[in-house]
Parts: C-alpha cells; sequence; structure tokens
C-alpha cells in the first residue's frame, strides 16, 4: 500500500481510538477504574493491518490526547493509563507475532488482561506500597476476559470491513 | 501489505486464554476475615479473634475507647475523641477493612489467618 494512504488510515484509526477514550469517560461506571477499553478496538486494528510501531503510535496518541481532552494529563491516573497502554500494546504485538492459533478475541483478552494486571501491580508497588491491591487482580481478569471479548469481537467486524476496503483502494 | 484473511474470529487459541482467564475464579481470595488487630499508638499491639463476642476497652493517647466484636463484625462504640469519626465508621467485617481513630491513636484492622489471642 502507498504511504499516502498508510498514513491516512492511521491517523483515522488514532482519531477513532481518541474519541472513543474520551466518549467512554461518559458512560457512568458502577466501580471505578473498569472501563470498556473500546479504544483498544482500533490499537488492534492497526496492529494486525500495520504492525507494532504504528499501533504504539496510535497507543501513546491516544493516552496523550485522550487524557489532555479529560483533563487528565499527567495526573497519578495518567501514570496507569500509559503504563497499562504499553504493556497491552507489547502483549497484543507478541500474541499476534508468535501466536499462530490465537485469533482476534484472544488478543483483545490479553490485551485487557496485561492493561489491568500492569495497573494493579503498579497501584500495590508504587502507591500503595501494600499488597491489599492484589486482592483485586483475580476479579479484574474475570472483567477483562468479558470486556476483552467484547472489544475483541468488535475489532475483527471492523477488520473485515476495513480490509476490504484497503484492498480495493 | 500482505493479506491476512486467514483470520477467523474465534480460534482453538482463544478458546485456551479463555479457560486460562477463567481459571482466575479460582484465585479470588477469601475475603472472610478471621481476627482482628489492634494498634494502639503504633507501639502496643492486641490480636483478638472475630467470631468470639467481647467488648474491649482500650486506652490510648488521650482516653479509653471501647470496642465491640460481635458475630463477626468490629465496631468502636465510645470514643474520646471530639469528631467521633471512628464510631460513624460503623461495622466493618471484611478482611482488610479498618477502623482508624487518629486522636487517640488506635487502628484496628482485619485480617486473613486466624491466630489466638496473643497480647504483647
Amino acid at each position: 500500500m502507498q504511504l499516502q494512504n498508510r498514513t491516512a488510515y492511521i491517523s483515522l484509526f488514532t482519531a477513532a481510538a481518541i474519541s472513543l477514550f474520551v466518549i467512554e469517560t461518559f458512560i457512568p461506571r458502577p466501580v471505578p477504574g473498569i472501563r470498556l477499553g473500546l479504544a483498544n478496538i482500533f490499537i488492534l486494528l492497526v496492529l494486525v493491518l500495520f504492525g507494532f510501531k504504528e499501533a504504539m503510535m496510535v497507543g501513546m496518541f491516544k493516552v496523550i490526547a485522550g487524557n489532555l481532552l479529560i483533563g487528565r494529563l499527567l495526573t497519578p491516573s495518567f501514570i496507569f493509563s500509559i503504563s497499562g497502554t504499553i504493556m497491552s500494546v507489547v502483549v497484543m504485538y507478541l500474541a499476534e507475532k508468535y501466536g499462530k492459533k490465537i485469533s482476534f478475541v484472544g488478543i483483545s483478552i490479553l490485551g485487557a488482561e496485561a492493561h489491568t494486571t500492569t495497573q494493579v501491580l503498579l497501584a500495590s508497588r508504587l502507591f500503595l506500597g501494600n499488597s491489599s491491591f492484589l486482592y483485586l487482580l483475580s476479579p479484574f481478569v474475570i472483567l477483562s476476559l468479558i470486556t476483552g471479548s467484547i472489544t475483541g469481537v468488535t475489532a475483527y467486524w471492523l477488520y473485515l470491513m476495513v480490509e476490504r476496503r484497503i484492498n480495493f483502494a | 501489505m500482505q493479506s491476512k484473511s486467514r483470520y477467523r474470529p474465534i480460534k482453538i487459541g482463544d478458546w485456551i486464554i479463555v479457560l486460562l482467564s477463567l481459571s482466575a475464579i479460582f484465585f479470588i481470595p477469601n475475603y472472610k476475615g478471621e481476627k482482628i488487630r489492634i494498634i494502639v499508638d503504633n507501639e502496643r499491639e492486641f490480636i483478638y479473634p472475630l467470631y468470639e463476642n467481647r467488648e474491649l476497652e482500650i486506652v490510648g493517647r488521650i482516653g479509653t475507647t471501647t470496642i465491640v466484636i460481635e458475630n463477626g463484625k468490629v465496631s468502636i462504640t465510645d470514643a474520646p475523641c471530639p469528631l467521633k469519626l471512628c464510631m460513624r465508621k460503623g461495622w466493618i467485617s471484611k478482611k482488610g477493612e479498618q477502623i482508624i481513630c487518629v486522636p487517640n491513636r488506635i487502628l484496628i484492622k482485619i485480617e486473613g489467618e486466624y491466630l489466638d489471642a496473643i497480647t504483647e
């Protein structure tokens, strides 16, 4: 694919990821810290379509621009956000590259779990210095399984539509 | 760009990941507390079982705090502090929960494994 087209698509997906990240904060949350991770749909899509570097770029833009828009840039929760996103992109890349038998749903679940696990470990090590936060780990893994499946299926559905267009473009 | 339309929504590896993640259910910790630890002024420590009803009177820095252990729940029923925040905290029963009385320097927390009443 030509460079122009590629840049256009990556920018489009970045914009979509940032929008979803911001829109997601409008949804009321019963328990703080639990998000659907809708922006992950586009990070996964970019990862599969273009590769690791591009996906990391979209992730970083999502974290920085998204947190800037919701007014959380450089707050403690921003540190959770950025570290979770980095780990999730790295894990999704490894799963995509080395997991021959893993598809969208599996990659997405692994990404969501990497995201929450990083945040829980960070919370227990860095900020509170005690291990009581580790009690949250296994419930959060179950929750990431659910949210990861939702985003994984959505990413697959989008992938089918987008791939057809990109190939014909 | 290489075509990757070999991607199917769910493959065998995905099911393995789902099953592995579901196994986290078995690691959900037991939130039930078994003993309470009372720390006074950061130097005296008392440990009591949670499932034996009793009433304790702990002398802290500014007076006597009355702590009631009843049916697996703990509460401060009387305190000498001006704001009575520790009393308003109500009953706690789960592992990791705490009642803190700052003026009287008393910390009550519920912990996991059972230990006999030890007074240090």
